[in-house]
């Protein structure tokens, strides 16, 4: 049942009562004994009094997924007792806090072992408030998996050092009260993990990811306007836009924001949008200005289940179709999808490049699983170059007077002036134009312009990287696109241990679409799946579309929630009639 | 067939009569006389028939989508602030379909001039009522007359914070040319509701009824640095002034961002950029 070195934890309480910090905390402190992780939250869409958890699965090989089934859960409240009990296995210990939060236990009918930390009474008696239970039941937690105190301390430090000494001291002194008490209760762990001493792991959400690759892609202003789940992008660049030195400005709306940065991109600075489906409609107008005016430009797009509305704080992946299309007639673009926080932070930083290579839009694809799930990541260095292409230093202009900044060329790229700039006078313009940027409704300069940006995205097919693909001489290849690559890997563990083995394809390049690479990965003697987080396999559309490849087996989920593991395996065994 | 050569810029395609013609003789004039290179000013343009001054002109320019220009100027402006920013644009764009980028980037007064073509009516697309048609006139889209009241702008962009406030006729050169002269050099968001003729689809207002219908500012002695009379002049329903309605000296937006007092955006070089304090937070 148990993979060995791992361990699945989950804090849930009422929102507003610092359950996000305690979970990050852990999650923490888990990365910092060398130890890989995944976190997955889940809240609704309420600012107080809705259920609220935080889960962290951790493993020294591969965490890349949330796993149903829980090792601890720790209920900070009476709801958590009793909306958890789909998650408990032979092994799962519940914590509880009897005292404080009035419980009886035996009401609750637990089919599986619990224990009584007295949370808050430890931590008033340790000398810290009632708000520093939370590190009790931290504290308690090393004990529970062999983990060093010592390594927690130093998170508590590093999260609360702006508070003070006196703050930091407190909530330490509360962690050790719930460590000692642990341990004389219980003498031992209920499991252990190995800590990996060389290992410098970070841990970054996707969002938090993506806004780092950005700074490190050469960011210069980003706009946006608040929409789960992709506002805390807004929130990182903001609170981080000293340090970085760039400029963040939340605009009146999704239109004003992406016309707003495309002014800016214009000038002569990298710009970035962030937004999800609802404001991503808004924005498509623009997408074509960005086409057509051939303006660098990195949009984000996390999805959420909709349509309209939708269900803001649970994931989906059912944009995908409408995002390789959006706006008006036909330009090239490019759109990846990130499937973890690494690839959230090398293709954003890549896109930042992209985008101006080619003059045009480049969408990063997230969800609410990518954007707010935390993973473990590594970079090779803290310091990233960037190298700005596509201007021209010395323009002249030519004999009418103007600069050809649209001039047809063997690659279509041409060369960019900025305003300032003396002699590189043009226009930048939504109509369709010449070469100077004047509009012209002329058949001929019309085809010309049109072929010239279509000789581009010829161009932008060579930049597609190879895909994630495992050959493991599987009985049948899973193909999915973005985060779901995660669960799919953790379902891969799971059916190995049943003798079962399967093949992964996950694309984060969604376009130009690498059809030679889906060609021959298709094209091998074995079955193959979709696994997307859809009603009607986008992807798999995609595919026929871009290949006329049929699809025949799809595993969709669309009810916010992401694909866990074990879901994945039932669909192989069904399939594979195992 | 032979082709003639093309003219660069375009010659003008504007109806013989228009408004347009004179408003873009007074931009010319007054860039002229800034006394800024021709290569630091840029011109956003609306789509409608102001908007297609962009053909006209030789200079940088950005013609954005209906309604839209605001936004990219204010974006032009963030990325470098050396650069003199204006918007051409209809009241159509301006106070109809961009309304919400005119309302919201006055209040942060990022420093743009915002030359409005008010001539009552969406002209390019032959007639229709726009935001600042009078109630009861009967156009394309409202053969029965429209229903609702017009959009004050002068009113809207004095509670609004804007700190540079005009109306002018489009019809007086050389005193429209020295107004756009001023909101040039004004350092915040500068509104001028330009009063505009257009002999095709508005023939009604016609220079004969601007002439009855306006009075000047400056005649009735307004004092603008008074928002209070500012506010007054602009509730007027018997005449339209004319002139500088309201001017105040507040910090324009791109001098309040902490990060653009060490220069323009565009010349923050990120060729290396350090991350090691940003990730320190991420171990």
């Amino acid at each position: 049942m148990r993979v060995p070195n791992t361990l699945n934890w989950k804090v849930g309480g009422p929102a507003g009562e610092g359950i996000m910090t305690t979970g990050l905390i852990f999650s923490k402190t888990i990365a910092r004994h060398g130890i890989k992780v995944f976190d997955y939250t889940e809240y609704p869409s309420l600012i107080t009094g809705g259920h609220n958890t935080y889960q962290v699965y951790a493993s020294q090989n591969s965490a890349t997924s949330q796993y149903q089934k829980l090792d601890v859960l720790i209920a900070l409240d009476k709801p958590t007792l009793d909306l958890h009990h789909d998650e408990f296995y032979d092994n799962t210990l519940v914590i509880y806090d009897a005292q404080d939060d009035k419980i009886n236990i035996e009401e609750h009918n637990l089919p599986v072992k619990n224990f009584n930390l007295p949370m808050v009474q430890l931590a008033t008696e340790s000398g810290g408030s009632r708000l520093m239970a939370n590190n009790v039941a931290l504290g308690a937690s090393m004990f529970l998996f062999g983990l060093d105190l010592e390594i927690l301390n130093g998170v508590i430090q590093d999260v609360f050092g702006r508070k003070g000494e006196e703050i930091v001291t407190k909530n330490q002194n509360a962690a050790k009260a719930g460590y000692d008490f642990m341990k004389m209760h219980l003498g031992q762990p209920i499991l252990t993990i190995d800590k990996v001493e060389d290992k410098n792991y970070l841990t970054m959400t996707g969002n938090e990811a993506i806004s780092m690759g950005a700074i490190a892609g050469g960011l210069q202003l980003y706009t946006a306007y608040p929409m789960t789940p992709s506002s805390s992008v807004l929130h990182v660049l903001a609170e981080k836009a000293k340090t970085a030195d760039i400029v963040v400005k939340h605009a009146e709306d999704e239109i004003g924001v992406i016309n707003m940065a495309l002014g800016a991109s214009f000038a002569g600075v990298r710009s970035m949008v962030g937004t999800s489906g609802g404001g991503f409609c808004y924005m498509s107008e623009a997408l074509g200005l960005s086409g057509v005016a051939e303006i660098p430009l990195v949009v984000l797009e996390s999805m959420r289940p909709g349509p309209a509305a939708g269900m803001p704080t649970w994931t989906a992946q059912g944009d995908i179709q409408f995002i390789i299309t959006a706006s008006q007639d036909e330009f090239p673009r490019f759109v990846v999808a990130p499937a973890d926080a690494q690839e959230a932070f090398e293709l954003t930083r890549l896109a930042m490049d992209l985008s101006e290579k080619y003059q045009t839009l480049v969408i990063v694809v997230a969800d609410k699983l990518l954007s707010e799930s935390r993973h473990t990541m590594e970079l090779e260095s803290t310091q990233f170059n960037n190298t700005r292409v596509g201007f021209e230093e010395n323009p002249q202009l030519d004999e009418v007077g103007f600069y050809p900044r649209y001039q047809d060329s063997e690659s279509g790229i041409g060369k960019r002036t900025i305003p300032g700039q003396k002699d590189g006078y043009y226009l930048s313009n939504s109509y369709e134009h010449d070469k100077y940027g004047f509009a012209s409704e002329e058949g001929r300069v019309r085809v010309e312009q049109v072929d010239k940006r279509a000789k581009k995205f010829e161009l932008m097919k060579g930049e597609i990287l190879p895909q994630y693909f495992e050959d493991n001489g599987g009985e049948m290849t899973l193909v999915s696109y973005g985060s779901t690559k995660g669960a799919v890997i953790a379902a891969r563990e799971l059916l190995e241990q049943q003798g079962i083995k399967v093949n992964i394809f996950n694309l984060t390049w969604i376009w130009p679409f690498p059809v030679e690479q889906v060609e021959k990965v298709l094209s091998m003697d074995v079955p193959f799946a979709v696994v997307e987080g859809n009603s009607t396999g986008q992807l798999g559309k995609i595919i026929t579309m871009e290949t006329g490849i049929k699809i025949t087996n799809k595993l969709l989920k669309y009810d916010g929630r992401p694909f866990y593991p074990y879901e994945i395996v039932q669909f192989v065994r069904n399939t594979l009639k195992k | 067939m032979n082709q003639l050569p093309q003219k660069y810029p375009f010659l003008p395609t504007w109806c013989p009569g228009c408004g347009n013609f004179g408003i873009m003789n007074a931009i010319k004039m007054a860039i002229a006389k800034s006394g800024h290179p021709k290569e630091k000013f840029v011109i956003v343009y609306d789509i409608g028939c102001s908007g297609n001054m962009s053909d006209f002109l030789d200079m940088y320019g950005f013609h954005g989508l209906h309604g839209r220009a605001l936004p990219p100027a204010a974006g032009i402006k963030l990325a470098n602030h050396d650069l003199k920013v204006i918007v051409v644009i209809g009241d159509g764009g301006c106070y109809g379909e961009g309304a919400t980028h005119f309302i919201n980037l006055m209040r942060g007064n990022h420093d743009i001039t915002v030359l409005v073509h008010d001539n009552h009516r969406y002209s390019l697309t032959t007639g229709q009522m726009s935001p600042t048609t009078d109630k009861g006139e009967a156009t394309k889209s409202t053969p029965e007359g429209s229903i609702e009241e017009p959009l004050n702008p002068l009113a809207l962009a004095i509670s609004n914070h804007a700190t540079f406030i005009a109306r002018e006729f489009s019809g007086a050169i050389p005193q429209l040319s020295a107004r756009i002269g001023e909101a040039i050099s004004h350092e915040g968001f500068a509104l001028i509701d330009m009063l505009q003729i257009c002999s095709v689809y508005n023939p009604k207002q016609d220079l004969r009824w601007y002439r009855e219908h306006t009075v000047s500012l400056e005649a009735e002695g307004h004092n603008s640095t008074d928002k209070a009379a500012a506010w007054t002049q602009a509730m007027r329903e018997e005449k339209l002034p004319v002139g500088l309605f309201f001017k105040a000296d507040r910090p324009a937006y791109h001098s309040q961002v902490s990060e653009l007092q060490s220069g323009t955006l565009v010349n923050h070089n990120k060729s290396v950029v350090d991350m090691t304090t940003l990730l320190q937070d991420y171990r």
